[in-house]
């Protein structure tokens, strides 16, 4: 109530006004996609529908199921984005370790070598990408010189080993562990600690910001990619959830029950994680920005 | 312990932009050997008249999406920062479409668009207004890509903002209030200037962004209609996955990378060589 609050002022309830209008305007597409999977075929296809589903048919998400294996799909998704995510983390912390906590010849031109990585756009890598994957010697029926079979296509190997650890990932561990005081390396090292257990043991439990970051950032952009999955697979049994959706769109017309359900489906896990991890969230992308 | 991310980094990186430098001068369809074909590349690129109209699109793109977003992020933080009451949940609403995918949210925007009984023309018709089809019309294929990109993007950008505003040291809008200075006149005078590095970033990595739209793209319009949204890495993804030819979509995606560099240094030098502190 305006008369309870005394700093109500007509610029702050304009102030509330936009900002509502705005969240609503970022929310509705979701909701949008949510009420359209539970509409029946015919309400969608109807000119006179409206926002509500007239009946509410939650059996578009059996069905979806049935009709598309998204399941698998789904389960794909998952294991490379676990996958991803914990060899990222683990990866890239013991290089940031290394890059800012122990000196040694040419720790300086890696370090640059990174921060160049960072700044090549996909495209530039991604075609050479697809070639050492087509032509990985004596994998999937090739020779050792890469030529007879199909490499690495349609594998396992493809969709996790090429996008595991990211140089950003590096980079920002690298910052983290810069930051930390000398005197635990110190203490630590006096008490015989090898440089290993110093990273393990030590160091990182300090790090607990950067880990989380890296984790989320990485499941996320693994859970979304699209481009990668779709160039290196081919049978439905490795498609990840973004390439299912998106061939489901030109199976015979659109089936858009089935399609908000898959999308509803692939969204969720995501908003899911967002929604838990989400001051780590806010925090990472802000850390990352501005570190 | 830092050779197993320097090997991938080496294998992953390195080797492909080396590979992709070399093969931009050849021509090569991965069935046959690639063959030295030197300046040819470059020289059917700029007579195609699709890839010129894909440099041009993906600047008009990234010129919308990038300053218009810019804009609203920070105008939103601003809002955010003033210490309201429910701003967790304004931030969230702001911040979702940035971590859901966008071949989802593609999806669901081609659904919104639909002209036929889409959110867009249900909106419309309410008030007698008849709708285009937005995504098949060489008129409003482009600016729908890009109001979806705007949507989609500033979240980002209002967070970036809102972290930096954060760390404005409150001690100068103090004085700056003893001296008399408004709230508008404390804007421009402080605070901008303040956010100069902040703006540097969220202006890198969203143009970076921008110049690398694809799923987008893909799910929403796939290039067309004639061309219409095609974008740069839309085409080299044709040359290189629909044409089989490998070396000149390197050669493509050489001119992306180029671009990308020459637009970085230009905004750096226009922001007076501002860098991100560490």
């Amino acid at each position: 109530m305006a008369e309870s609050r005394p700093r109500v002022s007509p610029g702050r309830v304009a102030l509330y006004v936009t900002l509502a209008l705005t969240s609503l305007v970022m929310v509705v597409p979701f909701v949008w996609m949510v009420l359209t999977s539970l509409k029946t075929p015919a309400e969608i296809a109807s000119e006179h529908s409206g926002l509500l589903p007239s009946h509410w048919e939650f059996g578009n998400y059996v069905d979806a199921f049935k009709a598309a294996p998204f399941a698998t799909y789904a389960r794909n998704s998952f294991v490379i984005a676990i996958s991803h995510t914990v060899l990222n983390v683990l990866v890239a912390s013991m290089a940031g370790y290394a890059l800012a906590r122990i000196r040694f010849r040419g720790s300086d031109l890696i370090f640059y070598c990174f921060v160049a990585a960072l700044m090549i756009p996909t495209y530039t890598k991604v075609l050479p990408e697809f070639l050492i994957v087509r032509f990985m010697p004596l994998a999937g029926g090739n020779d050792l010189f890469g030529q007879g079979g199909s490499g690495w296509l349609d594998s396992w190997w493809a969709l996790i080993v090429p996008g595991a650890v990211t140089p950003f990932a590096v980079f920002l561990f690298r910052q983290f562990y810069l930051d930390l005081p000398v005197e635990l390396e110190e203490a630590a090292r006096l008490d015989g600690l090898g440089e290993f257990r110093i990273y393990a043991r030590i160091m990182t439990p300090q790090v607990k910001p950067a880990l989380t970051t890296v984790a989320l950032l990485t499941f996320e952009s693994s859970w979304n990619n699209f481009l990668w999955p779709l160039l290196v697979t081919r049978t439905d049994s490795l498609r990840v959830i973004q390439v299912g959706l998106s061939v489901f769109r030109t199976e015979n017309g659109t089936h858009w029950h089935f399609l908000m359900a898959g999308t509803t489906l692939a969204t969720l896990p995501m908003v899911i994680l967002f929604l838990i991890g989400q001051r780590y969230f806010v925090q990472g992308f802000a850390t990352a920005g501005l570190k | 312990m830092v050779a197993p991310a320097l090997l991938h980094a080496a294998l992953w990186i390195g080797l492909p932009v080396v590979a992709a430098v070399f093969l931009a001068f050849t021509s090569y369809d991965v069935l046959s050997a690639p063959k030295f074909v030197g300046l040819d590349n470059f020289r059917d690129m700029f007579g195609d008249a699709v890839f010129r109209k894909s440099i041009l699109n993906t600047v008009v793109y990234t010129f919308f999406t990038v300053p218009f977003g810019m804009a609203l992020g920070l105008l939103l933080a601003l809002g955010l920062n003033a210490g309201l009451r429910a701003r967790g949940v304004f931030r969230t609403a702001i911040f979702l479409p940035q971590v859901t995918a966008t071949v989802a949210i593609a999806l669901v925007w081609l659904w919104i668009y639909n002209p036929r009984n889409g959110l867009f023309t249900t909106l419309l018709s309410i008030f007698g207004v008849e709708s285009p089809a937005w995504l098949a019309s060489t008129t409003w294929a482009m600016p729908s890509v890009i109001l979806v990109g705007i949507w989609q993007g500033i979240g980002m950008k209002m967070l970036i903002y809102l972290a930096a505003l954060q760390n404005l040291p409150k001690e100068l809008y103090e004085a700056a209030s003893v001296d008399g200075a408004s709230k508008v006149r404390q804007f421009f005078s402080l605070t901008l200037p303040l956010l100069k590095p902040a703006t540097f970033f969220v202006l890198i990595t969203s143009m970076i962004t921008a110049f690398q739209s694809f799923d987008q793209i893909y799910i929403l319009t796939d290039g067309g209609p004639a061309n219409s949204t095609t974008m740069m890495t839309y085409e080299i993804y044709k040359s290189a996955f629909r044409e089989f030819r490998v070396g000149y979509a390197c050669a493509q995606s050489l001119v992306l990378f180029v671009l990308l560099m020459a637009f970085t240094l230009v905004n750096r030098r226009m922001m007076g060589g501002t860098r991100g502190h560490g």
